[in-house]
């Protein structure tokens, strides 16, 4: 392309966002029409977000991770359109066949519809944007809102998300087992931003399941996600919660998840992602109370240039607290995966059991996983494994599929879908189980 | 046909000197050696990393992280830990400027 005309073209794109200055924060602040104590919370987050650069690549969560592509004055938190006025959002996928019994869905940051089963309601459960519940709930979101589970400085995406949040809360009161799932969806539109915030918090003894999805309006749409997720698993509570993560492939998708869970706690934590540009995702579980257990199943399936990376943490803090972590990932045409995860276990942390596997599939000769388990150990008596694999696909697997009458399409798809089995046999979810299955299995193409 | 797209002139590098360019979706290293012109992708295929800040011996950019070697000719890796040629680009001098071929 003629230099001029690319220049041309990069002169359009910046005139139309306005980025994310101290001008566009205050008009942002002034639409939201908060409760003072959030609207000091996001001051507090701004000034921290303008004090601070974008990381650079020296640093560890940074160096396999390349942003420089990625300009943040191409994006605005002030959507043009009326994002409540769009009609029906894309079916979600997670929910297909599933009598949901709340639900929060936003587009482009904006809440759009929110629902709540009247007899949840009537139990004390919330389940809604948290524009809508900051003013009448402060005493029980003060305290709990990105104090513990979520730090707002960590780096300049946190303290935008900090900023800029919009997103979800769901509340389960203690004693209260809801059935049916509740979902969050977020939908981007072409060149949207979202920050959606999810904080999910049960009381003692409670159980939920939570599916949260997201997508873009677009198949190849361009987006800036910068999202947050706090899980705060109370005494014996119970909750399983999926993420999947299927924007368009233009999107850059920035994200802080973390869940903390109080004593005999238990934690079912699936994440799918097939979408996204690139995907930078901190996942994290702290086993903060004796006798906790957490399960996490994660999903990746890429193809094109897809670049996703996630850098977990699996931290025990008590005793007798089990974590099982397995990860799995295909990989096609130049797309590229890194994980970077680490079992972290601290001196008072004695029986621990910590388990660590990523195992990475290599559809193509040009797809690329990094794969990098880490081990903390602070305490002399406690039992931790980790393993990472990374492989091509068996050629004669291929050929004895084809000999038995397969095509060779057919055979890739049943050695991905077996690849993942071990995945879809930990998730408790039927309809989640399912939808994971068929998002990979339509995903799988012709290879040579 | 792809065109080429200027990116430099031809006396803002002195031999032995190597430039970052941003061109398009690429991150380029624009190396002088001998009065001639190079152009390799700014990736080193060890880590994915940028080469751009390494040094420059002779025909080689050195990646600054692990050591990495990577002719700017062709982009052939020299040494290890790379093994993986990375992109390399035709360049071309014309009138005072520098243009680089991008696929």
């Amino acid at each position: 392309m003629e230099t001029d005309t690319f220049r041309a073209m990069l002169a359009t794109v910046t005139e139309r966002a306005t980025g994310f200055d101290r001008d566009a924060f205050e008009a942002f602040l002034q639409r939201r029409g908060e409760p003072a104590w959030l609207a000091d919370f996001r001051r507090a987050a701004f000034d921290t977000f303008a004090s601070l650069d974008l990381p650079s690549r020296k640093h560890e969560e940074w160096m396999r991770t390349d942003i420089r592509r990625f300009h943040l004055e191409r994006y605005t938190p002030l959507p043009g359109g009326d994002q409540a006025a769009h009609g029906a959002l894309p079916a979600a996928r997670l929910a297909a066949g599933v009598q949901v019994g709340g639900s929060v869905l936003s587009l482009d940051g904006q809440c759009v519809t929110s629902a709540l089963d009247e007899d949840l309601a009537a139990q004390g459960v919330l389940c809604g944007p948290i524009a809508d519940l900051a003013g009448p709930h402060e005493d029980l979101l003060r305290p709990r809102l990105m104090t513990r589970a979520f730090d707002p400085a960590y780096d300049k995406f946190a303290a935008l998300h900090a900023a800029f949040f919009g997103g979800a809360v769901i509340y389960v009161p203690p004693g209260v087992e809801i059935k049916k799932p509740l979902l969050i969806q977020n939908v981007l539109g072409e060149g949207g931003f979202d920050a959606g915030h999810q904080l999910i918090i049960l009381g003692e003894g409670a159980a939920a399941t939570v599916l949260s999805e997201t997508a873009s309006l677009t198949p190849g749409g361009d987006g800036f996600h910068c999202g947050g997720v706090e899980l705060l698993v109370g005494k014996r509570a119970r909750l399983r919660y999926v993420n999947l993560q299927n924007w368009g492939s233009g999107v850059w998708h920035f994200a802080h998840q973390k869940a903390r869970l109080a004593e005999d706690a238990a934690l079912q934590w699936t994440l799918g992602a097939l979408g996204a540009r690139l995907a930078k995702v901190n996942q994290q579980v702290a086993l903060v109370g004796p006798g906790a257990r957490s399960q996490v199943n994660g999903a990746m399936f890429t193809e094109g240039t897809q670049h996703l990376a996630y850098h977990t943490l699996q931290h025990h803090e008590a005793p007798n607290t089990r974590s099982d972590f397995l990860y799995k990932a295909a990989l096609q045409d130049k797309s590229r995966t890194v994980w970077r995860g680490m079992i972290k276990v601290e001196p008072a942390a004695q029986r621990t059991d910590g388990y660590q596997r990523n195992d990475n599939l290599l559809l193509t000769p040009d797809a690329r996983a990094d794969s990098i388990p880490g081990l903390e150990i602070q305490a002399d008596d406690v039992r931790c494994t980790h393993g990472a694999t990374t492989g091509r696909v068996d050629d004669e697997l291929i050929f004895y599929c084809q000999s038995r009458g397969f095509t060779r399409r057919e055979a890739v798809r049943a050695i991905v879908t077996g690849f993942f089995q071990q995945i879809f046999d930990r998730i408790t979810i039927e309809s989640v189980r399912e939808a994971l299955g068929l998002a990979i299995a339509q995903r799988v193409r012709e290879y040579e | 046909m792809p065109d080429w797209i200027k990116i430099a002139t031809a006396d803002e590098l002195a031999d032995g000197e190597t430039k970052l360019i941003e061109v398009e979706d690429y991150f380029l290293v624009l190396a002088r050696v001998d009065g001639q012109f190079y152009c390799i992708d700014d990736e080193c295929t060890h880590d994915g990393g940028p080469l751009g800040e390494g040094d420059i011996e002779g025909f080689c950019v050195i990646c600054p992280r692990h050591g990495a070697r990577f002719d700017v000719r062709d982009g052939r890796a020299v040494t290890m830990p790379a093994t993986q040629a990375t992109g390399s680009y035709e360049v071309k001098v014309e009138g005072g400027e520098v243009y680089v071929r991008l696929p």
